[in-house]
């Protein structure tokens, strides 16, 4: 795995690693997709795909409102926030 | 050289379910912000999602009516972005599994009918609204929209030209409305769109790089935005340059397309299957139910007009254009027993002046009462056309009761024929030469007769009985 491909990775996971670090991960990162390559030695040519482990199907709510107004509460517990909105570092388009 | 243009369209129609795809959280419009949210909506950990059945009933209506195929199993997948209108992390959508697979759609362009393919139609989560410019440095997050069930449609890219782009988004906004799955309203947002634009040579076979202009949310725009991008794309590809492959936002004011993100990594989703959700089933016995409930679609409301009214296909295309304006149609036309009259009023006045005003029907402030009592009015000779044209003007404005108005504005036609025909007498009296002209062979001066009676009597008198009088009296 190159350097490129760990930077893509980081950026896409929004973490960061220094220096020291980035030769570990790299090298975890190897480990794992060699692991997760012997599964490709399996032959699946007739099985159909599984979505989930469960062999269950979804359950379903019907169309009603359930939820209250809880606002308050919930502006109180974000990191930043004022009497309406959450506030976050600016995003510009 | 000649060039051509290949455009395909995402559109996003917001379902009008009470609540949201994945939580009881009501999706009404205009709330204050953040005051329909659940715990789900703000990905707050442990808080798991469950589906909304109403939200698949519908995607299947749209389905149905697509002729599309319905994959009564399906699945959701998780779309991984970073954005704070989306506290998750990442969106939950349907990638390989939609709920509608490949289905078409008709559209209408300057009276010439084209069928475009439709690849597939699938539910996905909104995001909330950030707002840029309110704060000062910050961003603020409104969690009400997150949630709010979407349903994506797909086109082939098979359409090829701005028209014919805005006839196929106005085909989809009719139907949806029709199947009352989606309230239609633009300006709330509840149908937004994404257009995919390339050009090649008229002689090539593959596609040219195509550029994507983001959420436009109304037909003018739409419109605008894909003629600006396809002399943008010509302009570079006649210089000897490329097109590149991104996202592009429209300026309504400037009447241009820029690019969204130029230099920042490629955008990589990290499509997998949603683990929170298990496949969602449909059963026969449910489809069924849905099949039985369809309603009447607008070409199939146009046919039946035709043939039931027997009106001009023209005609009963623009009174099955809206749910709207076909209820109105119907309505009145059972109230008042005279469904030609109705059309004609319709087809003509009204829509002139829906057109003047840019509004649809059940904007304006006519009711079906009033329009009954005006077509009643005309029909029980109470006011002559003439007039009927400048009360509905009036009506047009203010919404006033048309009765009223008769009364109020002293309209009522005049009935008495002794009137008329005093009114008549005089007139011909005072214009001795025209009436020489006339019985010297003039016919056409008999219309300037008819014009000074009715000036008279300001449009009052019903113009047949005028030239029956003025017939007599000129001899």
């Amino acid at each position: 795995m190159d350097k490129e491909t760990v930077a893509t990775i980081s950026y896409l996971a929004r973490l960061r690693f220094d220096e020291d670090n980035k030769e570990k991960i790299t090298k975890d990162l190897e480990n794992i997709i060699e692991f997760v390559d012997q599964l490709e030695s399996a032959d699946t040519s007739d099985i159909e795909p599984l979505a989930n482990p469960l062999e269950k199907t979804a359950k379903t709510r019907s169309d009603e409102i359930t939820a209250e107004n809880r606002k308050e509460t919930f502006l109180e517990n974000a990191p930043d926030s004022n009497e309406d909105y959450f506030l976050v570092p600016r995003v510009v388009e | 050289m000649s060039w051509e243009t290949v455009i395909g369209l995402e559109v996003h129609v917001q379902l009008s379910t009470k609540t949201k795809l994945f939580s009881g959280a009501s999706t009404g419009f205009g709330a204050e912000p953040n005051t329909q949210v659940d715990l789900v909506d703000l990905g707050l950990p442990g808080a798991l999602p469950v589906v909304n059945k109403e939200a698949f009933y519908k995607a299947i209506r749209f389905g149905l009516a697509t002729k599309a195929e319905i994959n009564q199993v399906s699945m959701f997948d998780r779309k991984n972005y970073f954005y704070p209108d989306l506290p998750k992390g990442y969106q939950i959508t349907q990638m390989e599994k939609p709920i509608v697979g490949m289905g078409s759609i008709t559209i209408d362009v300057d009276g010439k009918e084209k069928l475009i393919n439709i690849t597939r139609a699938h539910l996905e989560e909104d995001a909330g609204k950030s707002i840029h410019d309110l704060f000062d440095g910050e961003t603020g997050v409104d969690l009400n929209r997150a949630g709010t069930p979407l349903l994506e449609i797909v086109s082939e890219p098979e359409i090829s030209n701005a028209k014919e782009a805005v006839a196929y988004f106005k085909a989809i906004h009719q139907l949806v409305t029709f199947l009352d799955i989606c309230d239609g309203n633009m300006a709330q947002g509840s149908m937004r769109c994404d257009v995919n634009v390339s050009i090649k040579k008229a002689e090539d076979k593959e596609l040219g790089t195509r550029a994507e202009i983001k959420n436009i949310n109304s037909f003018k725009f739409i419109e605008k935005a894909i003629n600006f991008e396809i002399a943008r794309q010509i302009k570079l590809l006649e210089k000897g340059e490329s097109v590149v492959q991104e996202t592009r936002l429209y300026d309504s004011i400037k009447n241009e397309t820029r690019s969204m993100r130029s230099k920042e990594a490629a955008n990589d989703y990290r499509y997998f299957p949603e683990p929170d959700l298990l496949p969602v089933v449909i059963l026969d016995k449910e489809l069924e139910e849905i099949i039985e409930g369809l309603p009447e679609l607008p070409k199939e409301k146009e046919k039946r007009f035709i043939d039931e009214h027997n009106l001009e296909v023209s005609e009963a295309r623009i009174l099955s254009s809206s749910k709207a304006m076909a209820e109105l149609f119907e309505k009145a036309s059972e109230k008042t027993k005279d469904s030609n009259l109705v059309a004609k009023w319709l087809v003509g006045d009204i829509s002139a002046l829906l057109n003047k005003d840019n509004i649809s029907i059940e904007e304006s402030k006519l009711s079906l009462e009033n329009f009954v009592k005006l077509i009643e009015r005309i029909t029980d000779n109470t006011i002559s056309g003439k007039i009927a044209k400048s009360l509905l003007e009036d009506v047009w404005e203010t919404g006033n009761d048309v009765d009223n108005l008769i009364q109020e504005k002293g309209l009522v036609q005049i009935q008495d024929e002794s009137v008329l025909e005093e009114i008549a007498t005089k007139v011909i009296q005072s214009n001795e030469d025209q009436v020489a002209a006339y019985k010297s062979g003039k016919d056409r001066i008999f219309g300037f007769f008819v014009g000074q009676v009715m000036k008279e009597t300001q449009g009052k008198a019903n113009p047949k009985s005028v030239n029956d009088i003025l017939k007599k009296l000129l001899g």
